[in-house]
């Protein structure tokens, strides 16, 4: 096998054969380390290359593997971090040069549960500067780019893990998700983007953006990859105050249960407000393509989601403003200049318009499980748009000029606002052949059924499968 | 007073002041500009009926969610 072939297998199917001794995480290492070499001058994908440690890992679990001393799906896999997850005596830019040369002095929960499943750190990626952006544009090292088109955006926040991940410089990467930051660059790259529950997953040692939304996730090119990771980092975290010390299910085992009987939901709504004709006609086929293999379908409404938007703003940005009150006195005039007029925003943002959006989220969290009383699984497009070039600051859609920030996080954040889980899987693509997300959300701790229907889907069709042309 | 917002630039200014920011600084133009353009947004908010709800955080520690 050749090394394009290497970085084009998912986790599982490296695990598979690196468990069997057919592949060596040296071979896999040296693979990703070339795809990240070539594609780095067209991508710029990651803030920090460990190529060194990288392969003094690998070697380490190939003596390991060789011993006997398996550890599991994860051992020998290589992997990236977002470069807001903390990893000792690596630096963390969290996206900004204000931060070029901090480094942190402990592992967050989630790298140090990765050291633990034995993968294979390849290096810290690039993203919108602190995680205040969903287009994965940055002024200080540069946007990413799109594999499936250059000049276009990947998506952010977390838009170099969406970047690396679908052009396979990396199997899987981390992302963190406040307002869709996980789930829009997955849809826009073409892979799979997971943000499980509020509480599941630690956020320790993450930097934060809005405490109360902010969600770690996988990002990888298939759901049975979102799953064993899931396996290997959830699981409560006394570091961590919204950790829920909760059932702990496997999240592969149900993978293959199907989708038949499920009752699956079609959020009306998303289909009313300004949507790009062809991303409506690639999801309504997708959604179809469940109800064939044997989802219960139907339209629901859920009304107050129109509101979703402003409650979860108004939380975030006051939370965001809070969080990075010392920064934007102190650094502000070096800041991305939309990063730095959103985090000054939340100065002006009333106390009494705060706790109205805490209340309004109560009303909004218990309509959802209302909603989830119909249904088992909501399903609607990830997205209203496909990429579009790097630069843009407002877009029409259905004859309707939009600012791209509410455009792009308009069907996401719902999802932030009540916590629950929810996926992005490829569906299809643009007639300029560009990738359209599917987005399925569920119950809380209710990730199995999530996950199980988005991997029925995505085996009954073949775009995850598809390689951006590079 | 901007009708829209509800911000006047003397109350902006003020509010700037007080959190620390350098209200000499050009770029409060831009500041006030993009205020004026995302808060009427948020008054949403107002229209809801939040009668019995009380501010809670989503989830409730320790406990599963409802099924």
């Amino acid at each position: 096998m050749n090394s394009i072939e290497i970085c084009y297998f998912s986790v599982g199917q490296l695990g598979r054969l690196i468990r069997r001794k057919k592949l060596s995480p040296v071979e896999v290492v040296e693979a990703h380390l070339q795809r990240i070499e070539s594609l780095e001058p067209t991508l710029n994908s990651f803030l920090t290359l460990l190529s060194d440690e990288a392969m003094r890992a690998a070697r380490k679990a190939e003596r390991e593997i060789r011993a006997g001393q398996y550890r599991g799906p994860l051992h020998g896999i290589p992997f990236a971090l977002k470069d807001l997850y903390y990893v000792k005596g690596i630096r963390n830019t969290s996206g900004t040069k204000i931060f070029d040369t901090f480094v942190p002095s402990y592992d967050s929960t989630v790298a140090a549960r990765f050291k633990q499943a034995g993968a294979i750190l390849l290096g810290k990626l690039n993203m919108h500067p602190l995680a205040y952006g969903p287009t994965g544009e940055n002024m200080d090292y540069g946007p990413m780019h799109n594999p499936w088109n250059p000049e276009l955006i990947t998506g952010g926040s977390s838009g170099g893990s969406g970047s690396a991940v679908a052009a396979g410089q990396c199997p899987l990467a981390m992302g963190s998700d406040t307002g869709g930051s996980i789930r829009i660059p997955g849809a826009l790259c073409g892979i799979v983007g997971f943000k499980p529950t509020y509480g599941r997953l630690s956020r320790y040692g993450v930097v934060p953006l809005a405490w109360s939304q902010d969600h770690a996730g996988p990002m990888a090119r298939t759901v049975e990859d979102c799953a064993l990771t899931m396996n290997a980092l959830a699981g409560y975290d006394p570091k961590d105050a919204t950790s829920l010390n909760v059932s702990l299910p496997n999240f592969v085992s149900g993978l293959n249960r199907g989708v038949e009987g499920l009752r699956i939901g079609v959020i009306k709504e998303f289909f009313d407000g300004p949507i790009d004709p062809e991303v409506k006609e690639v999801v309504t086929t997708a959604i179809g393509r469940l109800r064939k293999l044997g989802a219960r379908v139907s339209e629901i409404s859920w009304p107050m989601v129109r509101y979703a938007m402003a409650i979860a703003s108004t939380i975030q940005m006051v939370e965001a403003t809070a969080c990075h009150n010392q920064l934007i006195r102190v650094h502000g005039h070096e800041l991305d200049s939309v990063v730095r007029l959103r985090l000054e925003s939340g100065f002006f943002i009333p106390a009494t318009d705060y706790v109205q959006s805490q209340r309004a989220r109560t009303v909004f969290y218990n309509q959802s499980l209302e909603v989830f009383k119909k249904v088992d699984l909501l399903a609607g497009p990830t997205l209203p748009v496909t990429a579009f070039k790097i630069g843009t600051t407002e877009k029409r859609v259905d004859n309707q000029v939009m600012n791209v920030i509410p455009l792009l996080t308009q069907y996401t954040r719902p999802f932030n606002l009540n916590g629950f889980p929810a996926i992005t899987v490829p569906c299809g693509f643009s007639g300029e052949g560009l990738p359209v997300g599917l987005q399925l959300a569920g119950r809380p701790f209710d990730e199995t059924s999530v996950l199980r229907a988005a991997h029925a889907y995505e085996q009954a069709t073949e775009w995850h499968r598809k390689q951006p042309p590079l | 007073m901007d009708v829209k917002s509800g911000l006047s630039r003397e109350v902006f200014l003020n509010r700037a002041g007080a959190a620390g920011l350098n209200t000499d600084d050009p770029h409060m133009e831009a500041l006030y500009a993009h205020l004026q353009r995302v808060l009427p947004s948020l008054q949403a908010i107002w229209e809801l009926d939040v009668t019995d709800a009380e501010p809670v955080t989503p989830l409730i520690s320790g406990k599963e969610g409802a099924r």
